[in-house]
């Protein structure tokens, strides 16, 4: 056998060995992290409404019983009416209600954006009032660590609470990212608008400016309804939403 | 007792041991693998999970390539080292992903860079392709200690100064706080690492040459 054959043959046996061993590790190990991304994508919702602390761990059982307890997940249609079990309705879209004694304190509106380099996915809170947000929480991205990356981290999320999504006069204009500081980079009237940008991280506080926009656009007739009437009717069987897989 | 501890300074594992520990540690007197030094130890739980990863991972593929090594044609050794660490780099990050989700989240994408830490290949290149493979498995375990001897010691530092804590537990009492001490934001920061590494590597050097 010539020195060619036997290294195309070692090669295609290599291969096979390594690509076997990932296909058993990727498919024995999938239940486990499954599991992990649920009870993260719960405790981030939790985090967007202030229920958890960002940055500490805390035991899966308890997560999941918190989430249990205070979040309600209801369907909506793109004009803001709950759906019930019996509507077959054609676009639905996910909406949580956190609740803490028995009053329902916050909507959370689940976030797919754009980023630089694959999409965001995180929570935003926004308070009963309709108008002021009460956490943002990011568990998935592709962003670059240390740049972009930055928006999974404590200090870039505090800067959303307390924020507005209307200006004075009560008109939409969304939660847009600063380039820089807000404190010097944004007109004062804007600054309730703004949140403090990641420096190195242009593009990604760019596109998540414009996801934000776009999913805050969406869900506005739900934040119309409650800016003027306060809290949605729920109807008796309420369609309760479909989490992301 | 004393001539018991001759016995164990003599053998080989002990002098692989010592020697990548100290005399030719792989950061701070090859000064390999510093950018997942600076990215991993500012806290010590992911200082401590990065360098038993990467231990892991350099010992078993040392340990590959060397069963291997009379068979791996000449010409292609490099891609079937690669192949094998970055099956072992996969297969250790899956394994954190199912079983430490959070502190893998932190890691990122510095585990799934260990395929490209030179520690690991330099191992498989200049000592298993060359060496039995009890002997290459001592001396990944040896290579994967000394590196993460640097990186918890780095991160002790870090974690202490910058963030008051260690392994998570506050240390410092909340009374220094009331007396107006502060955490040193520059430790979170990777120009603290490098001036932690550069004090080692300082340490080091002046012990060595006493």
């Amino acid at each position: 056998m010539s020195d060619g054959v036997k290294t195309i043959l070692f090669a295609t046996g290599l291969c096979l060995v390594c690509s076997l061993l990932l296909t058993m590790a990727a498919t024995g190990l999938k239940a486990f992290q499954r599991e992990n991304a649920l009870v993260d994508r719960q405790k981030n919702i939790l985090q967007a409404v202030g229920a958890v602390e960002s940055g500490r761990s805390y035991p899966a059982d308890a997560i999941k019983a918190l989430y249990q307890s205070s979040i309600q997940c209801i369907s909506i249609d793109d004009e803001g009416q709950v759906l019930s079990a019996k509507a077959a309705p054609k676009k639905v879209l996910p909406l949580y209600l956190y609740r803490a004694d028995g009053q329902v304190k916050a909507y959370i509106i689940p976030v797919d954006s754009r980023g630089l380099w694959g999409r965001i996915y995180g929570y935003l809170a926004l308070d009963t009032d309709g108008s002021t947000i009460t956490g943002f929480s990011v568990y998935q991205h592709s962003e670059t660590p240390g740049l972009g990356g930055e928006i999974e981290n404590q200090w870039f999320q505090r800067n959303f609470v307390g924020k507005q999504i209307i200006d004075a006069e009560g008109n939409f204009v969304s939660i847009k990212i600063a380039k820089g500081a807000v404190e010097d980079a944004v007109r004062q009237d804007l600054k309730p608008n703004y949140v403090d940008g990641i420096s190195g991280a242009t593009m990604t506080g760019k596109f998540l400016s414009q996801g934000l926009e776009d999913i805050l656009q969406t869900y506005e007739p739900v934040s119309v309804h409650f800016r003027n009437q306060g809290m949605l009717k729920l109807p008796e069987n309420a369609l309760v939403c479909q989490p992301p897989s | 007792m004393s001539t018991a501890l001759v016995k164990i300074t003599r053998t080989e594992t002990y002098r692989t041991v010592s020697d990548a520990l100290w005399q030719n540690n792989p950061i701070s007197k090859q000064v390999l693998g510093i950018c997942s030094s600076l990215a991993v130890t500012v806290q010590m739980n992911t200082a401590i999970v990065m360098a038993l990863a990467l231990t892991a991972v350099v010992a078993c593929s040392n340990l590959i390539i060397s069963l291997m090594r009379k068979m791996i044609p000449r010409n292609i050794r490099i891609i079937v080292e690669v192949a094998v660490i970055a099956t072992l780099v996969i297969i250790a990050d899956e394994v954190l992903k199912a079983f430490m989700y959070n502190i893998s989240k932190q890691l990122s994408v510095f585990v799934g860079l260990i395929i490209t830490n030179c520690i690991v290949m330099g191992r498989a290149e200049t000592f298993a392709m060359s060496n039995p493979p009890l002997k290459s498995f001592v001396d990944g375990m040896a290579n994967g200690i000394g590196y993460g001897s640097i990186l918890v010691g780095v991160s002790f530092f870090r974690e202490l100064l910058g963030s008051g804590k260690i392994l998570g537990f506050p240390v410092v009492p909340q009374a220094l706080y009331d007396m107006g001490y502060m955490d040193m934001g520059l430790m979170l920061l990777a120009p603290g690492a490098f001036i932690v590494i550069g004090l080692f590597v300082w340490l080091e050097h002046a012990i060595l040459n006493r």
